[in-house]
């Protein structure tokens, strides 16, 4: 299988490190042999058509930052449409930046590739939360695969699991814990009694939360996966501008000592159901499975006949966020093959 | 020994009949049952008042059934069943503004506020109350929003429970 990937950062590393780790397995298990074609960051492309070499990507990227360096094969200033034009290959890995206003470039990037014939696997929530039914049209007219099993939860496996393994149920409304720098700001707030503003502090030391925190403290990083699970599993045809958004910024150390006197904590919970499509910090019991600390992503699916199912894992990091794109990615070769 | 439920039932043809059907199930003798379909509560269902024959046991797993149908028991032997409702507000808020919420949510039919608890800050903005009411069953998502826009208007934030 003849891989493109579009960004280079913490989950396209991660996705070339993967894919290096696993060689063997993939081959022996599934017959499968990825092979990386092309790799676009900032300062252009690198290309190769018989494979690049994954170590060799991640050390270019590491050492010199710029992904046209790579030696012999690189292609300096050399832009991703026209990678995605020039460049033989089966499936798209589109893991560039989130943006929420246009969606772009990825939005670009997927419309080409899938109007292309190709399939294509991503991490970025700008798009689909933006025009979710106009990309699964696209996708379906083309007869490709669009999957994005990592865009909500990181590594957590939600949609596969809802779709797959739950199979049958009829789901009714998702509840979840969807973004883990507030969870981590929420939790050590709540354990050490301190404020606000000195707990992000501390998080963006930590480089837990981003210098610009925003998308994640206001809620519009949760709201894009309400948006993306809303569509994708209760087949609301929904978008961002859809959902009540309040994020946790408002949340002081009083209203968190005052929640724990009656065995509660506070989250900000996302919630996709018949009744509201809304992130808000709302009150959940100590003990409960939403009281979960640190990074944690967890959500619960209420099921017609399993009734509530809940997972939980890791939401971000560049290895466990490349493991939910490789499992699209075995998929959609165990439909190809 | 017997005992007397009201149940919050939807107007909708086979409510009654799913309702009837795990007391049957569990071995519980229906004696009577009372569907006035003419009187109706504020949200359109109608009370339905089933008199049971059977143990406190049957009893016991006849609600539980019932409520994992998710049919509201809203009186059991003439006793008002009860839920608790706990909410937080942050924001500036002064003494006025907390009997001011009491004062209307205890306008709410069904509903009272148990417990109050306030905790001031240096910040007058980061100030919180927490507030626990009793309320009848089935009322929990009608009296959260309730909640939610008194406070919306009055600037504060509101943390419901999930
Ligand atoms: N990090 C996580 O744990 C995580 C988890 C779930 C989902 N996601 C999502 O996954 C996506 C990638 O995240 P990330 O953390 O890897 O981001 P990142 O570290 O900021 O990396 C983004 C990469 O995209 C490249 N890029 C930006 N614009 C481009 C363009 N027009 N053409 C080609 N390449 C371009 C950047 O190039 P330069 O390197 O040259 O700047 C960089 O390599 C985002 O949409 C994010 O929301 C991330």
């Amino acid at each position: 299988m003849k891989i493109v990937i579009l960004g280079f950062g913490a989950v396209g590393q991660g996705v070339a490190r993967v894919i290096s780790m696993k060689k063997d397995y993939l081959r022996s298990k599934y017959g499968l042999k990825p092979q990386i074609v092309a790799v676009c960051d900032h300062s252009g492309a690198a290309i190769k058509e018989e494979g690049l070499d994954e170590k060799l990507l991640l050390e270019t990227k590491t050492e010199k930052g710029k992904i046209s360096l790579y030696p012999s094969y690189g292609a300096p200033g050399v832009d991703s449409l026209q990678v995605l034009e020039d460049v033989e290959y089966d499936c798209l890995v589109e893991v560039t930046p989130t943006d929420i206003d246009d969606g772009e470039p990825a939005r670009s990037h997927i419309l080409k590739a899938m109007e292309d014939g190709k399939d294509v696997v991503t991490s970025n929530k700008g798009p689909l939360a933006l025009s979710f039914q106009e990309l699964g049209d696209c996708a379906g007219k083309n007869g490709v695969e669009l999957k994005f099993e990592a865009c909500v939860g990181g590594a957590m496996p939600i949609i596969n699991f809802a779709h797959e393994t739950l199979a049958g149920c009829n789901i009714e409304s998702i509840y979840g814990i969807l973004n883990g720098t507030t969870n981590y700001i929420l939790s050590r707030m709540a354990n050490e009694g301190s404020s606000y503003e000195q707990t992000l502090q501390e998080a963006q030391e930590m480089g837990i939360a981003e210098t610009n925190p925003y998308q994640d403290v206001e809620g519009i990083d949760a709201a894009c996966k309400i948006v993306i699970m809303a569509n994708s599993i209760l087949n609301l045809p929904v978008t961002l501008k859809d959902v009540d958004v309040e994020g946790i910024s408002r949340i002081t150390s009083e209203s968190i000592a005052l929640a724990k006197k009656e065995g509660m904590l506070i989250k900000l919970i996302g919630e996709a159901s018949p009744d509201a499509l809304e992130v808000s910090p709302r009150l959940v019991r100590q003990g409960s499975p939403f009281a979960v600390e640190g990074t944690l992503n967890v959500a619960t699916l209420k099921t017609d006949l399993a009734d509530d199912v809940t997972v939980v894992g890791k939401g971000a990091g560049s290895v466990e966020t490349a493991s939910a794109i490789l499992s699209d990615i075995v998929s959609i070769w165990k439909i190809r093959k | 020994m017997r005992f007397n439920l009201v149940l919050d039932l939807q107007d909708v043809p086979g409510k009654l009949m799913e309702a009837l059907e795990p007391m049957g199930r569990l071995g519980a003798n229906i004696v009577a049952v009372i569907h006035q379909r003419d009187i109706k509560t504020e949200r359109g269902t109608v009370p339905v008042q089933i008199t049971i024959e059977g143990d406190k046991e049957t009893l016991d797993r006849v609600m539980d059934a019932l409520e994992s149908k998710d049919i509201q028991i809203m009186e059991v032997d003439g006793v008002l069943r009860k839920e608790q409702i706990t909410t937080v507000l942050v924001g500036d808020i002064v003494e006025k503004d907390v009997q001011d919420t009491v004062a209307r949510l205890n306008q709410l039919e069904g509903v009272r506020v148990a417990d109050l608890d306030l905790k001031m800050s240096d910040k007058p903005e980061n100030s919180a109350t927490k507030m626990v009411m009793e309320a009848d069953f089935g009322l929990k998502k009608q009296i959260l929003k309730n909640i939610k826009k008194l406070g919306s208007e009055k600037g504060f934030l509101v943390i419901n429970e999930v």
